[in-house]
């Protein structure tokens, strides 16, 4: 009995001890300025130090998952190294970038005309890079005209700012086609003939590609509809403002239609 | 000396050592500090809660009304109070622990004594001088600081009793 109340009596003694040794720590911290940065300084190192071993603790046991986790992550970043290196190959070597039906091929335009009757440009691309007479080259607001002749780094392209050049085009509401022609007098219109008359076109009307002719891909947009008149009685014929400035253009693709052979072909078969 | 004797010679001594705390300036190098005595004059019973409240509210005391560092003096004193609480079993057989309920010179003679305030001195005055001067003191001066206080401290508090502990 003695024995116990005596062990009770040293523990509490010991935990008055601390109480008041904590308190009084706490005073210090308080009220002494220098001793509150050293103590607080002291209490932070020790916790670094706490926080360190365990990290380092927890890192080791980690090292298998971290280790599986940076050798998926080595393996994804190869296959993207590879991806982009293949396109830094591509277009060193000025290689088609593959599409499903049309391969494009960026250039750059050295030479463009807009003020005669027949306007042409030239393109840094030429027969080395894959270039040939016939192939499209259009830009993401609208088409700009066909190769005419190719050196070996350079291509002439016949602008369809050109009297007698016809892109097929259609109104994106009803999907009527007709040929575009630019009648020579301005460089940001056009004319979209032979749509019939019972439909309807409004201004503001976007006219796309038709994608009807084997050089432009289909649905590029070109331009919007000014104003629609009947011509010759039986069709309309619609001033259509183009989304290109031909006079600001710089950057241009140049476009092959790698199904264009077949059809070709096909047209060869008819008599 | 009876217990109103007791409790005035404890009155005196620590009056004397708030006069020394605010009035007398001995440089950085020394820190008279008469708490450890102080510490001796309590009365230790079988359980040391007595004295451990009593050592903690004598240095607060000391801290408010010099107007150190409030804690610091409490720190050190609870520092030494438990420890003279285990070494005075120590010093003492069973039969004098019951009866003597304060440490004095005559009891136990010049060398216990001295030695046993010399030890609570510097238990006092290393938990003090650690406390007030670590990392911002080189430890050179720390330590020609702790033991040149820990003589002249003891050494007062020795000569206060041998003038009235003395003889009973």
């Amino acid at each position: 009995m003695n024995n116990r109340s005596g062990l009770l009596s040293t523990i509490s003694a010991i935990l008055l001890f601390l109480v008041l040794a904590s308190l009084s720590i706490l005073l210090v911290v308080e009220n002494g300025v220098v001793q509150r940065f050293r103590i607080l300084g002291t209490a932070r190192d020790i916790q670094a130090w706490g926080w360190t071993r365990t990290s380092n603790i927890s890192s080791f046991f980690n090292l298998r998952k971290e280790n599986e986790r940076l050798v998926a992550e080595n393996l994804l970043l190869q296959q993207q190294l590879a991806r982009y290196q293949t396109a830094a190959r591509q277009l060193d070597s000025a290689a088609f970038r593959v599409e499903p039906d049309f391969s494009y091929l960026s250039a750059t335009i050295v030479k463009n005309t807009v003020d005669r009757q027949h306007n042409h440009l030239i393109i840094d691309r030429g027969s080395k890079d894959g270039v040939e007479p016939g192939l499209g080259v259009v830009t993401a607001r609208g088409v700009v005209g066909i190769i005419g002749a190719v050196g070996d780094h350079y291509a002439y392209v016949i602008s369809v700012l050109g009297t007698g050049q016809t892109v097929s085009a259609k109104l994106a509401g009803s999907g009527a086609f007709g040929p575009m022609t630019w009648p020579g007098i301005r460089p940001d219109r056009m004319l979209l003939q032979e749509i019939p008359v019972h439909i309807q076109a409004a201004p503001g009307d976007t006219v796309l590609t038709s994608g009807y002719s084997t050089i432009y891909p289909p649905d590029i947009p070109v331009g919007s509809v000014v104003s629609a008149k009947v011509s010759q009685g039986s069709s309309q014929e619609l001033d259509v403002a183009l989304f290109e400035d031909f006079r600001t253009l710089h950057n241009v693709y140049v476009v092959r239609n790698n199904h264009q052979p077949e059809i070709e072909e096909l047209y060869e078969q008819v008599p | 000396m009876n217990k109103s004797h007791s409790i005035l010679f404890f009155v005196l001594v620590f009056l004397l050592q708030l006069a020394i705390s605010n009035y007398v300036n001995l440089g950085p190098w020394i820190t008279i500090s008469l708490i450890p005595f102080l510490i001796l004059q309590l009365p230790v019973q079988r359980t040391p809660h007595v004295a451990l409240l009593s050592a903690f509210g004598l240095g607060l005391l000391l801290d408010w009304l010099s107007a150190g560092v409030l804690g610091l003096n409490a720190f050190a004193a609870v520092m030494t109070a438990a420890p003279h609480c285990l070494l005075y079993r120590r010093l003492l057989n069973n039969d004098r622990y019951e009866e003597t309920r304060i440490l004095r010179l005559r009891d136990i003679g010049f060398s216990k004594y001295f030695h046993y305030l010399l030890i609570l001195t510097a238990i006092y005055l290393a938990a003090y001088i650690l406390l007030d001067c670590v990392s911002v003191r080189p430890i050179g001066f720390i330590l020609v600081k702790f033991v040149a206080s820990t003589l002249a401290s003891t050494a007062l508090g020795l000569l206060l009793a041998y003038a009235f502990q003395r003889r009973s």
